[in-house]
């Protein structure tokens, strides 16, 4: 039976796979942007390091299937990611111990020698 | 129904409960929903490295990313927050202008990427075993070896649990000023504010 | 410095300290001994005063013997120093000028300045202020000291309005006092008023002098070599009285709608000397500087601060004859004050007031005796300086008597004294010296002073000032013994005139002091000391002169025997008979009533508050809005630094964005 999906071009080919890896990737920006609390910025970046290794991937599968370095990158976004939530969740346990809260709108110290209430 | 229509219908039903659940992740008001939310996500990535004739990539995510980090996230979660805690919602401003970078961004990409010619598909063999060809590559070096990024990563990974440990600890008593860890109570000025949907007060967290 | 000034004796080149010991004490009493140790302060300033007076003695002495005797003598600058570099060629330099006047000047400052510093460790007694007193009394002293010795008008201006603020804060010494406060306020703006005259007159003859001092500069400085301390500067008094340069300021090139810069210039100085002695538009401000203590009306506005305008048409005497309508100015100024002040004055019933009426009547005397003068007639200026030298001595003595009065009854109003003849006997006869010395009679200063001042009207070809001079001759012997009788002889009109008793030795003796001065002043031989331009060749009594005028003078002293004497019954059926003209005179002719019509309905209302509104709303808004836009401006822009990094993250990726289209659509 003749691919009828494929023939209407519904088929997954690379640029299906790359726009799917650029709506994750906007989606997690949006909850980089919009997330109140650190912790959630913080599972929106995890969103983004996922769609750039999908991405990687993607390309690996479609243009050099023979080899494995895009896996390969993708075992080290994975690396990257892990080591940077354990370093991030580290600072906001110590954030919070030391602020009390860990919502982004009132760490402004930057601005304010003071945490809003 | 050929295999390659099985696997469309895959795609797009894990594309699109893939992007449900990412939706969900930065929307949800309850931070555990959202971790639970972001497991689905990496869960259904692995899937798509199936598909992508990625199995040990898919093997690693399920381990690391479900096993290993979505446990600190809520670890954290658990740590910094009451699980009934409701976060505060952004912004309508703040939202907006998110949506709008978001739209954007993806409307920019995904312009990019249907009008650019990737040209035609390579065909080619994966390699049988994709475990071992990835060990392979991790270990060599040359045009497709990562020996030298490896180390680095291992000694970012080293470094980060280190930091996280330094970083995480309770600062020590006045009496041992010298492995202070930058917070001091006389190093940092604030006034701890009144905490808002937090029935217990502010002590059981300090 | 020029070997010539290098020669002169030690004391006229080291002149300087006339003035600088008393500045000395000022910073001494005023930053030491006023809050520490008040009591000690009077003893101080006034050993002070007497140490610069000893130094002014020594300089005339020298002075007068520098050069022979009989000739005129020159000016000298015996030291000077570089003040202001402006630029190379136009320097103020601050120094010593001496000629005759000056001199005098010093001697007449510092011997009054110390008996009234003498006088007021007794009548300031027990003030709360004695320590602040003294200090500003320093201060004064000091100031009108640099202003004498000034070499040039820019010196002489700073010490002009330094004197002016000494005599503002002394004139509201006692600052709780509203009266006082509004009358120093008066002083200070009427004043400066005039200074602003003068200030335009000193930069229209030093910006010409400037300007014609490369041609005249050199002529001058060689005529003057050897006489002053420093190069000449075109500021000097000897290069702006020089006839070559008065010449170019006169010429008609220079004249504006007819009138020469130099007359001009001269009569905005006049304005100045005109605030400053109390002329008669601007003599406003005097009779209500009596609010200061009297010591202070003694020294201040009597002999000494008063005079200074007289001193300065003295000092530029050369420009004013030069320029002859300037020299009328004065003239008629002089003597017109001189009326008017001596009709009031027989109407106050304040004794200070009538002093001030008084003071301000002979000042117009020194002025129209200036104004009658020419270069090769100087008899006038003569004898204003005689004039001036005695009227400061009997003045001060007047003042310093009317204080030791106030002192004992507690009161200014002569119609609550009486029979004081014998309850202040010391008092009584210095003050009565004092009144015939003013009065004219042979043969005490007032006499001779005064004679000269009418010979040299009746010579100079001015027989109405001449007739005016003998009206107020008759006026001011009348109201003077007007006070005189009412003061102490009679009887006691108030019980605190019946408990009076005799001033303490401190106050009588500069009394009895002045009195001898005042009554020996005249036999000085003025006319070798003092004199200008050619010589003044007058000597001794004329007798066309001296019998109208001591008629006159006789006649006001009967007139006021006449009214005053008894319960004074006669005095008043004579104002009731006057009516209307006694109450215009005692009102002062209204001038301080024109002037609050002219400053608060015209000046005020119709000029000063628009200007106002347009300050406040326009200038003032123009100035807000611009701060209220950069703060505005600031704080959007602020805005942007939130401090919160997701705002931050909205902006990088929308730049990234903007950038991103921006390449992708130039790739295209």
């Amino acid at each position: 039976m003749p691919d009828i999906l494929a023939g209407l071009g519904l088929a997954p080919g690379i640029v299906h796979w790359m726009v799917l890896t650029a709506a994750l990737f906007a989606v997690g920006l949006y909850g980089i942007l919009t997330r109140r609390s650190a912790v959630g910025v913080l599972m929106a970046v995890e969103l983004l390091l996922n769609s750039a290794a999908l991405s990687f991937v993607v390309f690996n599968h479609f243009r050099m299937p023979a080899l494995v370095d895009g896996q390969v990158m993708a075992v080290f976004v994975i690396a990257v990611a892990a080591a940077e939530v354990v370093v991030g969740m580290a600072v906001f346990v110590a954030l919070y111990r030391v602020s009390h809260t860990v919502d982004l709108n009132r760490l402004d110290r930057l601005k304010n020698d003071e945490v809003k209430p | 129904m050929s295999e390659g229509a099985v696997e469309t219908i895959l795609f797009y039903a894990i594309a699109a409960m893939s992007l449900f659940f990412a939706i969900a992740t930065v929307t949800a008001r309850r931070l555990l929903r959202a971790a639970v939310a972001l497991m689905f996500v990496l869960v259904l990535s692995a899937g798509f490295y199936v598909m992508l004739a990625a199995e040990f990539l898919a093997g690693v995510q399920v381990l690391v990313y479900v096993g290993g980090i979505v446990v600190v996230i809520v670890f954290v979660i658990m740590l910094t927050s009451s699980v009934d805690l409701l976060e505060e919602r952004p912004p309508l401003l703040r939202k907006a202008l998110g949506a709008l970078a978001a739209i954007g961004f993806f409307g920019t990409t995904a312009a990019v990427y249907l009008t650019t010619d990737f040209g035609a598909a390579a065909d080619a063999a994966p390699p049988a075993e994709s475990a071992r060809a990835i060990g392979a590559a991790l270990l060599d070096y040359g045009p497709h070896g990562y020996v030298v990024p490896f180390e680095v990563i291992s000694l970012l990974l080293l470094a980060a649990l280190v930091g996280g440990i330094a970083v995480a600890r309770r600062s020590p008593p006045p009496s041992q000023p010298l492995t202070s860890g930058g917070d001091l109570p006389g190093e940092v000025s604030f006034t701890p504010p009144k905490r808002q949907n937090d029935p217990e007060g502010g002590a059981s967290h300090a | 410095m020029s070997g010539a000034v290098a020669a002169l004796p030690f004391i006229l080149r080291n002149a300087w300290l006339v003035a600088a010991i008393p500045f000395v004490s000022f910073v001494f009493v005023g930053l030491v001994l006023r809050p520490k140790v008040p009591r000690i302060a009077g003893v101080v300033a006034t050993l002070s005063i007497f140490a610069a007076a000893g130094v002014a003695g020594g300089v005339a002495w020298e002075y007068y013997h520098l050069f022979p005797p009989g000739a005129l003598h020159p000016a000298i600058v015996p030291f000077a120093f570089e003040w202001l570099r402006f630029m190379p060629g136009l320097t103020v330099t601050m120094g010593v000028l001496l000629d005759p006047i000056s001199v005098l000047l010093l001697l007449v400052v510092t011997s009054v300045s110390a008996l009234v510093h003498l006088y007021s460790i007794g009548y300031m007694h027990g003030d709360p202020g004695f320590g602040r007193f003294f200090t500003f009394l320093n201060l004064f002293t000091f100031s009108m000291l640099g202003l004498v010795i000034a070499p040039n008008i820019l010196q002489i201006y700073v010490f002009w309005e330094l004197v002016g603020v000494s005599s503002f804060l002394l004139i509201g010494y006692y600052y709780e006092k509203p009266s006082a406060v509004a009358a120093s306020k008066k002083a200070f703006i009427v004043t400066r008023f005039a200074d602003l005259g003068f200030l335009i007159g000193v930069l229209i003859l030093g910006y010409n002098g400037y300007t014609a001092f490369g041609d005249v500069g050199p002529t001058v400085a060689r005529e003057v070599t050897g006489r002053i301390a420093t190069d000449l500067q075109p500021f000097d008094f000897l290069y702006l009285t020089h006839p070559d340069l008065l010449g170019r300021l006169a010429a008609p090139a220079l004249a504006v709608g007819g009138v020469s810069l130099l007359t001009i210039a001269m009569i905005l100085v006049f304005m100045g000397a005109a605030g400053k002695s109390a002329m008669f538009p601007l003599h406003i401000w005097l009779p209500d500087a009596m609010e200061g203590p009297t010591p202070v009306s003694a020294l201040i506005h009597a002999a000494t601060m008063v005079v200074a305008g007289v001193y300065l048409v003295a000092r530029l005497f050369p420009a004013f004859a030069f320029s002859g309508d300037a020299l009328t100015v004065v003239m008629c100024v002089g003597a017109f004050t001189s009326l008017f002040a001596a009709v009031i004055g027989c109407t106050q019933d304040d004794i200070k007031r009538v002093l001030a009426f008084s003071t301000l009547s002979q000042l117009g005397y020194m002025m129209f005796a200036l104004g009658v003068a020419a270069m090769d007639r100087p008899a006038g200026y003569t004898a204003s300086m005689f004039h001036l030298f005695t009227h400061a001595f009997f003045k001060a003595l007047l003042f310093l008597g009317a204080g030791a009065v106030i002192h004992a009854v507690h009161t200014n109003s002569i119609w609550e004294m009486g029979a004081l003849r014998r309850k202040m006997p010391i008092t009584h006869l210095t003050f009565l010296v004092a009144t015939l010395a003013i009065a004219g009679v042979w043969p005490l200063s007032g006499f001779f002073s005064k004679d000269e001042i009418l010979a040299a009207a009746l010579r100079g070809g001015h027989p109405v000032v001449f007739g005016l001079g003998l009206l107020v001759a008759a006026l001011t012997a009348f109201y003077m013994f007007r006070i005189y009788i009412v003061v102490f002889l009679g009887r006691a009109r108030h019980e605190h005139a019946e408990h009076a008793h005799e001033a303490p030795f401190v106050m009588w003796a500069p009394l009895a002091l002045l009195a001898l001065l005042s009554a020996v002043a005249g036999f000085v031989p003025f006319g070798s000391f003092v004199g200008i331009g050619a010589e003044a060749g007058h000597e001794g009594i004329d007798l066309a002169v001296a019998i109208p005028a001591s008629t006159a003078g006789v006649l006001g002293i009967g007139l006021a025997f006449l009214l005053y004497s008894g319960d004074g019954a006669r005095a008043t059926a004579g104002a009731n008979a006057l009516g209307g003209a006694y109450r215009v005179v005692k009102r002062k002719f209204y001038v301080d009533e024109l002037y609050l019509f002219v400053t608060h309905r015209i000046i005020f209302r119709h000029i000063s508050r628009p200007i106002a509104w347009f300050d406040r709303h326009a200038v003032d808004g123009m100035v807000n809005l611009s701060g209220w836009t950069t703060r505005r401006t600031g704080s959007l822009l602020g805005a942007l630094h939130g401090g919160r990094v997701q705002a931050y993250g909205v902006w990088l990726v929308g730049g990234t964005l903007f950038l991103l289209l921006v390449l992708w659509s130039a790739a295209f």
